[in-house]
């Protein structure tokens, strides 16, 4: 069976037909809820307290509902227009079980309190592709999960789609949308090792610790990865520590990541070589400057360096 | 699309210096009365941009005119202000914006609302 990813875009698989089906496989919806639980449990939520949570992909809902049950309201996003519809449906299904009595609500009739404890959906959503960036204003979310969803970066459906660069892009926006000590827990479905590392990585250059927690590594079917993500506790604590000490050079860790490629600090651009086999001086400088990086032992830069040699040696 | 959504939106189009607050442009809005939670209006007060929703009340009350009139500035012990509580969490709650447009206040782009989803989605060249 082939991995819904290579068929095309997520917009594209989750047309109608399919929105339908996986909203009403019970299977599905299982094993959905499992995870959505497990990545609960890694979030390490106060259930005590209402939490917003940002659900990334959040398909037909299933996954807010569980965080519903939990006492926190979402805002979820999703690329497909027809999941999203399905998973209206699924809400107002939701509040119309919880109070018979009140029937349709679409009237402004304010006597219409229901007597009822059970709170309709407190969830919301909205139509948006998660690799162009999240549209919200800094430190908005207590926490984001995502369930199954996404692997879909990784795979390009357009000339100007870049997997590293929509990852990239996905994570600077979270980095900026999450409040501080706030964490993220995406489980995901990589096709290979590279694309797990390839996630991880996007993910930690923007700023963020943590890493991949893997469920049932030794079973093939039932193995399942979960990204988790939280603010780096002890850049954080030097951070608070350098800016008590007024220290204007001190925010090493970014805040907030701008992508853009060309003002990025230290933007490695590989010098290129003339032809092929001959180092320009360029080359042979940038070389022995990450060399000098990685704390290898390298003379200095003179006059003579890459100079050519009028013999060969 | 409930006006707790929308405190927190922003355009992230390429280049677009303050994309926040959008502005509405309201076509359908229906409500759903639901109980008054108080603790969880009380919670996300303080995250909330107030002027953002004075704005979105007035912009919405143009078209639904029943809607409750909010102060101008939240007053300082809004705990003991049971009716402006339950006004708070109507507005943010209950209204739900079916259909219409969410009005980018520097570029002007316009992301539509269509039955209570909002299209963020960009196009090739706001990247």
């Amino acid at each position: 069976m082939s991995r819904p990813e290579l068929t095309g875009p997520a917009a594209h698989f989750y047309n109608e037909k399919e929105a339908r089906k996986y909203d009403s496989s019970s299977r599905m919806v299982g094993v959905q809820r499992e995870i959505t639980e497990r990545a609960i449990e890694l979030l390490r939520l106060d259930h005590s307290q209402p939490a917003y949570v940002l659900d990334i992909g959040c398909g037909s809902g299933l996954s807010g509902q569980v965080l519903e049950e939990k006492g926190h309201f979402w805002l979820g996003c999703d690329v497909s227009r027809d999941m999203l519809l399905v998973a209206q449906e699924r809400m107002h299904n939701q509040a119309n079980d919880d109070d018979d009595d009140e029937g349709e609500s679409d009237d402004e009739s304010m006597d219409g309190e229901s007597n009822k404890q059970q709170r309709k959906s407190t969830g919301d959503l909205m139509h948006h592709d998660m690799g162009t960036g999240l549209p919200f204003r800094p430190a908005t979310f207590d926490a984001c999960i995502s369930i199954s969803a996404l692997q879909w970066l990784c795979y390009s459906n357009a000339a100007h789609q870049n997997p590293r660069r929509r990852l990239t892009r996905f994570f600077s926006s979270l980095y900026t949308v999450l409040k501080r000590g706030g964490r993220a827990v995406l489980q995901f479905y990589p096709e290979t090792a590279e694309q797990a590392v390839l996630i991880t990585e996007c993910a930690t250059r923007v700023g963020f610790a943590g890493g991949v927690v893997v469920d049932y590594p030794n079973s093939a079917k039932a193995k399942k990865h979960y990204l988790v993500l939280s603010f780096d506790r002890n850049s954080e604590q030097k951070r608070k520590a350098a800016l008590k000490d007024g220290l204007s050079s001190a925010a090493e860790e970014p805040q907030s990541v701008l992508v853009t490629g060309a003002s990025r600090e230290g933007a490695k651009k590989a010098p290129i070589r003339k032809k092929k086999g001959v180092k320009t001086k360029e080359w042979v400088v940038h070389k022995k400057e990450t060399q000098r990086k990685k704390g290898k032992a390298v003379r200095p830069d003179t006059k003579y360096t890459a100079r050519r040699r009028p013999t060969k040696f | 699309m409930r006006l707790l959504t929308h405190n927190y939106l922003q355009s992230n189009v390429k280049g677009t210096e303050e994309g926040y607050p959008l502005g509405i442009v309201p076509e359908t809005v229906e409500i759903e009365k639901s109980p008054v939670d108080r603790e969880l209006l009380l919670s996300i007060l303080p995250k909330l941009n107030y002027d953002a929703v004075h704005q979105a009340v007035a912009q919405l009350r143009l078209h639904c005119s029943t809607l409750p009139k909010l102060p101008s500035t939240l007053p300082e012990n809004i705990s003991n202000d049971e009716n402006l509580v339950n006004d708070l969490y109507f507005v943010l709650f209950d209204v739900h914006v079916k259909n219409g447009c969410l009005v980018c206040p520097a570029t002007q782009r316009k992301f539509p609302i269509k039955d209570g989803i909002p299209n963020m989605i960009l196009h090739e060249d706001e990247i």
